[in-house]
This record gives C-alpha cells, structure tokens and sequence, in this order.
C-alpha cells in the first residue's frame, strides 16, 4: 500500500581508529547487497552534529551504524533511537548535538526523518584510542551481527520502539 | 577546601576534566584542563608513503580536515623539493579561504556565540544554536546552513570529497577548474561576503551594542598579555595560507619571524604529568610556568593572535573591521579572550574577500597545476594557518618516500598552556570564598577557554564527539569537594 521509505544507511565513525571505524566496516560489508536496492542509499561520514544532519536530508528514514562506549560487553549490538544514549558521533562538540540539529533542520524546513525513523545501531567498542585500521577481536565478531541488524530494521515498515527487540533477535 | 570539575563541557570535541583547586582560605589556587589521550598516530603512519599524509591526517578528526589536508599537501612540497606552479598555489588558497569561510561560520553560530546571543547566565539547554535562533530569528538559521552548504559544495566541487578532499599532491593539486566553476565560485564567493558583513553587523548589535556585555568582554579576568603568533605575507599581513611565521610580544613589538621550517629554533615543549598534552612555549623566552607577561615564553595562537601578529588584513573591508576593532578595544595588541569571537568575525570577512579575489585572478582556471617532484625525499615541514591557530606538519622518510618521522603541531596544542592560564583566571574572578559554584559560574570558566575553539581531536589525537566536561572542586590536599558535569 505504502511506498517503500526512501532509506539511507549511514556508517559513522574515524575510519582509521581501531574500533571506532566498526560503522565503516559494517556498511562496507552490507554496501555491496544493498547496492541493488533502488530505495536505499549508503554513506560513510565522520561528523556528528549538523554535518550528520545534513546528510540525512531528503531521506524518510536513516540507519545510523556507530561504535559507542558504555558499560557493556565489547561487541554487544543494540538498537536505539535518539533521545536515547548517544554515541561519540552523533554530538559534535563543534556545532550541535544530533537532537538540536535535527530540530534546526526540521525549523528552516529540511525534509528529515522522525525520530521514530531515525535508527542507531551501536556496537560496544573496547578500543577507541589507538590508531589502527583493525577493530578488535570481539568488536569484529559483531560486524556480521550489526549488518544482521540492519538487515531486520531495512525489512521492517515501522523502527519504532515496541519494534525493536525484534531486530536484535 | 576543594575542587570544581566541570563534565562535560558541552560544546567541545572530545572530553575533558577541569579541575579547580581551592585554597585553605576558599580562593582558587590552580585550575587545570584535562583531556584523554589517543594514542599511536605517529606509530600508524610511519612506515607509510608520505603521499599518503594528505588523506591521512585529515582522517585524525572530522573538525578541520581540510586544514590537515592542506599542512600535509605544504609538508609534501617541502619533503620532495618542488615548489608547485602560481595556478596551483591559487587553487589550494581560494580552497582553504572557502574551509575557512565554513568552519568559521560554524563556531561563531553554534559554538561561540551563543555565549554572548544568550548570555552567559542563560541556561545550558538555551545556549545553543536553536537558542540564538529563536533570538535572531529563522532568516538567519537559513542563511546559516546555506553558507554551510555553498561552502561544503565547493570544497567537494574544487577538493574532489565533501569533508575529506583528495586533491593536494606534491607539487601542486590533482585537478583545476573550469570557467563554469569559477563563475560560480565567484558568485557565491560574493554572497559569503555578505553573509560576513551580516554576521559582524550581528555582533555589533548583539554584543558592542550591549554594555554588560563589552565589559566582560575587556574585563581582567578574561585578560592575558601574552605572545601572539600568526602567520603572515610580505607585507605582514594576516595570511591563513602561505608566509612566515610572526610572534609579538605582550606589548606588540615583534619578537621573531621566521620560516615555518624553523619551528624547531623557536618552539619548544614544556611537559607535565598531569596532561598528556604537551606545552609549547618560546624558546628564546623560555618556560616560567603558568603565567603571562613578556618574561613567560607562553603564546597564543588564535585568531586574535593573528590580527596581534599582524600589521593589518589584507583585503579592504576586513581592514576596515580590523581598525574597528582595535579602536573599539584601545588599540593594538588586544589580550581579551573574548574579543577572539571578534576576531574570528573579522577573518571570516577576510576569507570571503580573499575567495573573491582569487575566483577573479585570471590564472586560476590555468592548466598547469602541478609540477612533478623529481628529487629524492628527505624531510620537510609545512605550515598553514588553521582557524584554531599555526598547524605545523613534519616528515622525514627514507629515499623511497617512506615514513621514519611524523610530528604534528595542531592549532590548540598551541594554545594548551594559555587555556590553562584562561581558565585559572577565569575560576578565580568568578569563584569567591563563601559563594556557592552555580551553574552560570561555571559557564564563565568555561567561555574562558571556548573562546580559543579548542579541539582536542587531533592536539590529543582524540576523538570526535561531544566533549564531557567534568569540573572538580578540590580540596589543597586534592580531595574532591564537589563535582559539576552536564551530559
């Protein structure tokens, strides 16, 4: 009935800082199926704040794929919303936090996706301070199970929150 | 009787830790800046062919990596001994004054100026950029992101990537431009001069046109007579490109000037165990310590430092707005942190006249930009201006080009030991015996050092992303009395 959302599929993250690059990894694993897909596009980037906000303009929904540090086991994925924890990226310390540019966007009129259909999916990263172009062991295992992730978010009509546990199974 | 920790300071790259030590009498003894560490860029890259830096120091942090791309592209200059052709050299300037238009664009809306649009007592959740847009109106959030957007358009249209270009090579870059582009550079160059002229009219309203506000802006605890160091042309005027390096005393008299490949003869490091973030200072000074005055070899360099520096801008408007300035603030040098949003303003009218200028140079859309390096690679440092101060890269390699020696110093390392110095001064006018630490207070400190638009990303080689600012209230023993931080 409805047509497919207009989706992208962004990996966020330094690309050569061991795991922070795993969004990097990940959408460099799943890019290549996606690539058929003529409604979903798929980019790396490395700024949070505005510059994360520009790039989401235009699109009814976005897949953010991110390393995040928090309390949990190296290599566990989750899926969030924003509102919901951040992730080293998605608040630039040099503009604005991810919240205030989205609502920056929507005020001058940018088309953006609702919060409900802006997703995060976030790998626990056990190393974010050396310089290397290899993720951790654990944090390499898991990039199999986030582009699995994105795959069961890509095939769902709604992300929204009931939704969620779904997709991690 | 304590510490103040400040965590985290919203708005800053990275994260980082101010702790405040108080004295047995509640007066603020020291106050320290903190930031972690990330470890191994230098280890990552050699090893490496130095044609690689380019790419990969713009990768060190999403901030200003056009201003890496750009140190690293002078640095390959220098280490294969080509000097690129007048075409080229044009192309990387016009370039980097449109990163600078950009960059500068965001700090003073998002960054900066909501300190001075809302007001240092307004509360967190307003000192934003959706604060400053609901005081200045949706006009002005629109003209915002479309400077941001003509800016990131160009730098992908002439640097061949949006955020990070893959353009400069040694001797030169890897392709020119077109008339089609360079009308529309110019174009839109002319628009970015408008957008400059709006944006100081802004901060003549806003912040000149407010008493209070000029006050705090010349008040002493946001004042240090230090060194200033910027880079300048022939003329010694502000150049965020090319030109030789200018330091001038407490009192404007030049101390030095000289080749960025000297670095070494006039800047050395001062380290202490506290911060893996080393110190600077002048050499022929030498280090007294956490103190200004023209006996401390301690310098800044921001871009007030770069108007300090100089003997004037070198386009006319933003001459114009330089002579303001300094007859505004009582003449030249100027050492009032805050007047560095000034500044920062004056230089964002310079890069958008300089754009101008060089989209109507007739040599810009010339075929001969490059000339292909011959000799054998051996070492070489290059320098340019990056907005948050003198970035400065050096290489050595071996005789194929392979990295054996990387040293980075990035724009706020520069400045490490003079926020420190802010931040100190900053915690002891505002923080009195017997009154509580509140939460405006506390923003005081905190404009203190984000007048220097510090990031930490690449001075600690740290990370993007929101900077947690802890601030510790600490006891002469070191015991914590309280503990602020803001997520």
């Amino acid at each position: 009935m409805n047509e497919p959302a207009n989706t992208l599929v962004l990996g966020l993250g330094n690309p050569i800082l061991g795991d922070d690059a795993v969004g990097w990894r990940v959408v460099e694993v799943i890019a290549r199926e996606l690539a058929g897909l003529p409604n979903v596009a798929v980019c790396t980037c490395c700024r949070g704040g505005i510059e994360l906000m520009e790039e989401m303009v235009g699109f009814d929904r976005v897949v953010i794929v991110d390393a995040i540090v928090s309390a949990a086991e190296p290599g566990t994925v989750r899926v969030l919303h924003p509102g919901e924890l951040p992730t080293r990226h998605c608040n630039s310390a040099h503009d604005a936090t991810l919240e205030a540019a989205l609502a920056l966007g929507r005020r001058v009129g940018a088309r953006l996706p609702l919060d409900d259909d802006i997703v995060l999916v976030a790998v626990e990263a056990s190393d974010v301070s050396t310089f290397s172009e290899r993720c951790t062991p654990a944090v390499q295992a898991a990039i199999p199970v986030a582009a699995a992730t994105i795959r069961r978010v890509l095939s769902r009509s709604t992300t929204r929150p009931d939704a969620r546990a779904e997709m991690l199974t | 009787m304590g510490t103040i920790t400040i965590d985290p300071v919203t708005r800053l790259e990275g994260h980082a830790t101010i702790d405040i030590f108080l004295d047995d009498a509640g007066s603020v003894q020291n106050a320290y800046l903190q930031v972690p560490e990330l470890r191994g860029f230098e280890s990552f890259c050699v090893g490496r062919p130095a044609e690689d830096m380019p790419n990969l120091t713009s990768r060190i942090c999403g901030v200003c990596p056009e201003a890496h791309h750009m140190a690293a592209t002078k640095a390959l200059d220098a280490l294969f001994g080509v000097d690129p052709p007048p075409t080229a050299k044009k192309l990387r300037e016009l370039f980097y004054s449109i990163f600078f238009v950009t960059d500068h664009t965001t700090h003073f809306y998002a960054l900066g100026g909501p300190d001075f649009v809302m007001g240092p007592d307004a509360p967190p959740a307003k000192r934003n950029i959706l604060g400053v847009i609901e005081k200045v109106g949706m006009e002005v959030a629109g003209r915002v992101l479309n400077m941001r957007k003509v800016g990131h358009g160009l730098i992908q249209a002439i640097g061949g990537r949006r955020v990070h270009p893959n353009w400069g090579l040694p001797g030169g870059v890897s392709k020119g431009i077109d008339e089609k582009l360079r009308q529309e550079i110019e174009l839109r160059g002319e628009e970015a001069i408008e957008f400059a002229r709006f944006s100081l009219g802004l901060f003549d309203d806003i912040v000149l046109g407010n008493e209070r506000y000029v006050e705090l802006v010349k008040s002493e605890g946001y004042t240090h007579r230090t060194y200033d160091m910027g880079t300048v042309d022939a003329h010694d005027k502000v150049n965020f490109y090319d030109g030789q390096i200018r330091v001038v005393g407490p009192s404007g008299k030049q101390l030095c000037k000289y080749e960025p490949a000297d670095y070494r003869d006039h800047i050395a490091e001062h380290v202490e165990s506290w911060s893996y973030l080393k110190f600077p200072y002048l050499r022929a000074v030498g280090w007294r310590g956490f103190v200004d005055g023209a006996e401390s070899g301690v310098y800044k360099a921001t871009p007030l430092s770069r108007l300090n520096a100089s003997a004037g801008m070198a386009t006319p408007r933003a001459q114009v707005e330089y002579e303001r300035l300094y007859e505004t603030l009582g003449g030249r040098p100027v050492h009032s942190t805050l007047a560095t949003h000034w500044a920062r303003l004056v230089e964002l009218l310079y890069a958008a006249e300089r754009w101008v200028e060089l989209a109507r140079d007739p040599e810009i859309t010339g075929k001969d930009w490059r000339k292909l390096p011959t000799a054998t690679p051996r070492e070489g440092v290059g320098s340019v201006e990056a907005p948050r101060g003198t970035l400065t890269h050096h290489y050595r390699t071996d005789e194929r080009g392979i990295l054996t020696h990387v040293n980075l110093i990035v724009g706020t390392t520069n400045n490490n030991a003079p926020i420190n110095l802010s931040i100190k001064k900053a915690a002891q006018a505002v923080i009195e015996k017997g009154r509580p630490v509140t939460e405006p207070l506390l923003n005081m400190v905190e404009m203190a050092f984000r007048a220097y638009d510090p990031c930490f990303a690449c001075a600690t080689h740290s990370l993007p992303g929101r900077m947690p600012l802890v601030v510790n209230l600490r006891s002469p023993d070191g015991a914590i009395l309280s503990t602020l931080s803001r997520q």
